[in-house]
């Protein structure tokens, strides 16, 4: 697994040369309790496809894949849940943030087959029905995205932050969403969100009458 | 002193309002146009809902890959499909390029394959062999320029530009009390684009449906057609969601084509998306730029002369040109410029294309002729802007930016503070044209009382998807809920590219003149009913009712229940009069810089912005927010670094291409000013122009360092501040 950074880790991650994620890859097939013969001797999984059968939001889905397979590609090419996106796919931006076992990872260099029996959760699954979570809809009343492309990974990252920090100081805030990379620029306000978030203040409603909720702030310069 | 043209805006002689602009101009009391209202599209966005290019998976689709040169120059001696062809899951596969032809940079196209899987069409790929001929290649300005450079480039390494002159550049520097002669320099940047360029392209007999990540469906359509020889009328391009342009994104190029192609020879829906790497190598970027200046300043502090010599280069056979001097006047100034090609990825518009780049080197310059004529930079720059009008508002705007920013608290050059930490402030101003020029929409009122918005233009992450039914809803009196927007397909009227901030004044009065059109049209189908004129109308809060009498009216539900089977379907057009072009905006900047590891921290930023008539506060101020960090990852982070001796680029990849992230970002205090009189003119661009200059003198005004280079890496402000020590120039 590729977690996204320890909890005492305090470097920023553009000082911090990142292949963690690569490395890890490769290095878990080895120590992967799933891949390890009982006798020391290695058994060889791959290339051809093998089962593999993950708990993705709640449920239980099994796949027919290659072990070299990403979690992220399993679910996004094989589970059909294309909410977390691929962008660097070397652990570097954050756009494929899940939270596996409560844990933040960079699904893009974690292999599938390493977490089954894990819970994962992804961006697909945190809203109930039409109802969002807290987060998401902090991230709506304060337009806490632009294109949207990096959103699902640094919403994942914002509900793990906030899961483990409930009352997340500000450095806790900064240092735990720093491993998510926006082009758009929308730091600030995912910054914004996230206190609301944290707070409690992020409006409670449905999609359908977020539109409503819509503040009049007519400011003439 | 005569009004100068400034470059880089559009001329400002605005076209006479055309009739139903005139009849439909913007209401003075909106009730929804100014307001905050949350983007539309947010709750698919955070949901993961939103379905991007990226995420189209159609029945029985397959995945294309594109093989690249290698090497950045070199001639193809052959190449051997047959080996890829036989691999498993191959279904297509076919020639770029040809046996003899030349490839001119790392990442040129040579091949193109799809196979049953990403994994299969990976591994396929490293079976397509290629036998080339290296050839000498230039990998900088430098190399491109010697004349004894082989000669890369079939028409020449370089290429000249028309000499720009204006005034007496001998009488300009006669009159100078100082002048100031260095050099300055801006480096070469990728877009970045989170989502890479790609389609999926799926065919039903001679009719292809493209799933492209766009910013322009219509604009795309035509190029797909014209690449593949077949009518524009077979193509259709649908882009609900896209994950980033910024420029990168207005042309059928090689992925799209290509999915095109495999699509048609597997018989498959084809899905083709850029890896990282090739999205650095060959998906556009952001031109460098070179200029050696000589420029003056009189006792007085006004600016007197400006000569420059400048270069830049956009890659394999593109120009590098950018506006200069940048909106400051120089009364007498001479300019010539020359494109250097290398051999590296092709340039595209890269967010405010050139400006970034003529803003750094005028602006720097600005600070230096401020300290060499001991004057403060905010009161030269005052000096000698351009007379205030609406569209140029600098000077105001730097008035209202200092008191705001503390301007006052500013030191001279040179933090005095002991210690390492250096604190320093600087300023920038920006131009940009914007407006829009075309755009249409159609509207259709049913009897139900529903209401539908279309309009063919695209929604690059600025909020058009928002925009085009909040203008909708504001002319017919009637929640933004109400609306029904449709955009993202060339199936829908004619818009342009969004791009050069013209997307929303482009559809923006389409939509405004429809909409007016079609409450008109109600109102004459309405007006018997309630026994009145239908000029005698206005809509209210879901409402249709009289000007004078309001409760003779009824609601707009009943109000369409009159329409029966015969529904109101109107289209609206462009029209010059809701529109306007150019805008100005000023930043100011406040900087730490550690003078023992070179490490620049940019404290705050300010940014005024006006774009005539904001629409939604909220994702206008969005933009802005992304044009100040876009910039900010230009001064400190950014920078395309390619091998000398090979000519391959060395930080393909987001770990070691630096981009900000939350521990980076600033305190941002955004200003929009709104001009409602001025119309749409768009806000996607400006922002992104001054920042990385405001940054640059900043860390100037901390350290005392010359800072004449951009990016701002560590160790390169380490360099600076011992050549400054030891009495040398520059970075």
């Amino acid at each position: 697994m590729a977690p996204k950074h320890e909890d005492k880790s305090n470097v920023s991650r553009r000082d911090f040369f990142k292949t963690v994620g690569v490395t890890s890859v490769a290095t878990s097939i080895l120590t992967s309790p799933k891949t390890q013969a009982q006798e020391g001797q290695a058994e060889v999984l791959g290339p051809g496809t093998v089962p593999i059968r993950l708990t993705i939001n709640g449920q239980v889905r099994d796949f027919q894949i290659e072990p070299r397979v990403t979690l992220l590609d399993t679910i996004r090419n094989y589970a059909g849940l294309t909410g977390n996106k691929r962008v660097c796919d070397r652990g570097a931006c954050g756009a494929c943030t899940m939270i596996v076992d409560g844990r933040t990872v960079y699904s893009c260099s974690t292999l599938a087959i390493d977490v089954q029996g894990k819970t994962i959760r992804t961006v697909d699954g945190l809203a109930s029905g039409d109802t969002l979570h807290p987060v998401q809809q902090a991230f709506c009343e304060s337009d806490a995205m632009m294109c949207g492309f990096c959103t699902p990974g640094f919403v994942v990252a914002t509900v793990a932050m906030l899961e483990k920090y409930p009352s997340a100081t500000p450095e806790q805030m900064q240092r735990e969403l720093n491993g998510n990379v926006c082009r758009c620029g929308t730091f600030n306000r995912i910054y914004e969100a996230a206190t609301k978030a944290r707070r409690g203040q992020a409006f409670q409603g449905t999609v359908d009458n977020l539109a409503a909720a819509v503040k009049s702030e007519v400011t003439r310069g | 002193m005569a009004k100068q043209d400034i470059p880089g805006r559009r001329p400002t002689t605005q076209p006479v309002p055309a009739e139903a602009a005139k009849t439909y101009a913007w209401p003075s009391s909106p009730t929804l146009i100014g307001t905050s209202i949350m983007r539309l599209d947010g709750p698919d966005k955070v949901t993961g809902r939103a379905k991007y290019t990226f995420d189209i998976a159609r029945p029985g689709m397959i995945y294309g890959k594109l093989i690249r040169s290698p090497h950045a120059h070199a001639r193809i001696v052959s190449i051997n499909l047959a080996p890829a062809r036989q691999a498993p899951g191959v279904k297509a596969v076919f020639e770029w390029k040809s046996a003899g032809s030349e490839v001119m940079y790392q990442g040129d196209v040579v091949a193109a394959i799809a196979a049953e899987t990403e994994s299969q069409v990976n591994d396929a790929a490293r079976l397509v062999r290629v036998e080339y001929e290296i050839l000498p290649h230039l990998v900088n300005e430098t190399q491109g320029l010697k004349p004894d450079a082989p000669l890369v480039f079939q028409d020449g390494n370089t290429s000249s530009s028309s000499l720009q002159e204006t005034g007496d550049l001998d009488a300009g520097f006669k009159a100078a009390a100082h002048i100031v002669e260095a050099e300055y320099s801006t480096h070469v940047i990728t877009h970045v684009c989170l989502e890479s360029h790609g389609a999926v392209c799926e065919w039903d007999g001679d009719n292809l449906t493209a799933w492209v990540s766009t910013q322009g469906v219509h604009a795309t359509r035509q190029q797909i057609a014209r690449n593949l020889k077949i009518p524009e009328t077979n193509v259709r391009v649908i882009c609900d969601h896209m994950g980033g342009g910024f420029g990168s994104k207005v042309a059928a190029d090689a992925p799209i084509v290509a999915a095109a192609r495999l699509a048609k020879e597997a018989g498959r829906p084809v899905k083709l998306m850029l890896d990282r790497k090739e999205e650095h190598l060959d998906a556009g970027n952001r031109p460098s730029a070179f200029a050696r200046v000589r420029a003056g300043v009189s006792v007085d502090g006004m600016l007197t002369a400006f000569e420059a010599t400048t270069w830049g280069t956009g890659g394999a056979g593109q120009a590098a040109n950018f506006p200069l001097p940048y909106i400051y006047q120089f009364p007498n100034r001479r300019r010539e410029h020359t494109n250097v090609y290398i051999n590296a990825g092709l340039q595209r518009p890269m967010r405010a294309p050139g400006h970034p780049q003529g803003c750094f080197v005028t602006e720097v310059l600005m600070d230096e002729l401020a300290d060499r004529a001991n004057m403060d930079p905010l009161e030269l720059r005052l000096k000698n802007l351009p007379p205030t009008a609406p569209d140029a508002m600098w000077r105001e705007y730097y008035q209202m930016g200092a008191e705001r920013f503390g301007w006052d608290r500013r030191h001279p050059t040179g933090d005095p503070t002991p210690g390492p930490i250096k604190t320093g402030m600087g300023i920038s101003a920006n131009t940009w044209g914007g407006g829009g020029r075309a755009g249409n929409a159609h509207i259709d009122i049913l009897s139900d009382g529903s209401v539908t918005v279309k309009c063919g233009t695209q929604d690059l992450g600025t909020g058009t998807r928002t925009i085009v039914p909040l203008i909708a809803a504001e002319t017919l009196g009637l929640p933004l809920a109400a609306i029904t927007a449709e955009i993202g397909d060339s199936a829908l009227p004619f818009a342009g590219v969004s791009g050069g901030s013209t997307a929303t004044a482009g559809v923006g009065p389409a939509v405004r003149i429809a909409a007016g059109l079609a409450r008109d049209a109600l109102f004459a189908r309405v007006a018997p009913t309630l026994g009145v004129d239908p000029e005698a109308l206005v809509t209210n809060n879901s409402r249709i009712q009289s000007k004078d009498t309001p409760s003779t009216g009824m609601s707009w539900k009943d109000a369409c229940k009159l329409l029966g089977a015969e529904p109101i379907s109107v289209d609206g057009q462009w029209e010059p009069g809701l529109s306007s072009v150019n805008t100005s905006g000023v930043q100011f900047a406040e900087v730490t810089v550690d003078i023992d590891t070179g490490i620049v921290k940019v404290k705050r930023i300010l940014a005024i912005q006006d774009c005539g008539l904001v629409l939604d506060k909220l994702t206008t101020e969005s933009q802005v927010y992304g044009g100040v960090i876009g910039s900010l990852n230009f001064a400190l982070f950014e920078n395309r670094l390619l091998d000398q001796r090979t000519g391959q680029m060395v930080n393909p990849n987001m770990e070691s291409y630096l981009l900000g992230s939350m521990a980076d970002i600033p305190e941002i205090d955004v200003v929009v000013v709104d001009q409602p009189e001025r119309g749409i003119i768009g806000v996607g661009e400006p922002p992104t122009v001054p920042t990385a200059s405001a940054i640059a003198n900043a860390v100037r005004n901390a350290t005392g360092a010359t800072i004449r280079s951009l990016p701002l890496h560590p160790d390169r402000v380490l360099a600076a501040l011992q050549q400054t020590k030891t009495g040398g120039a520059t970075v």
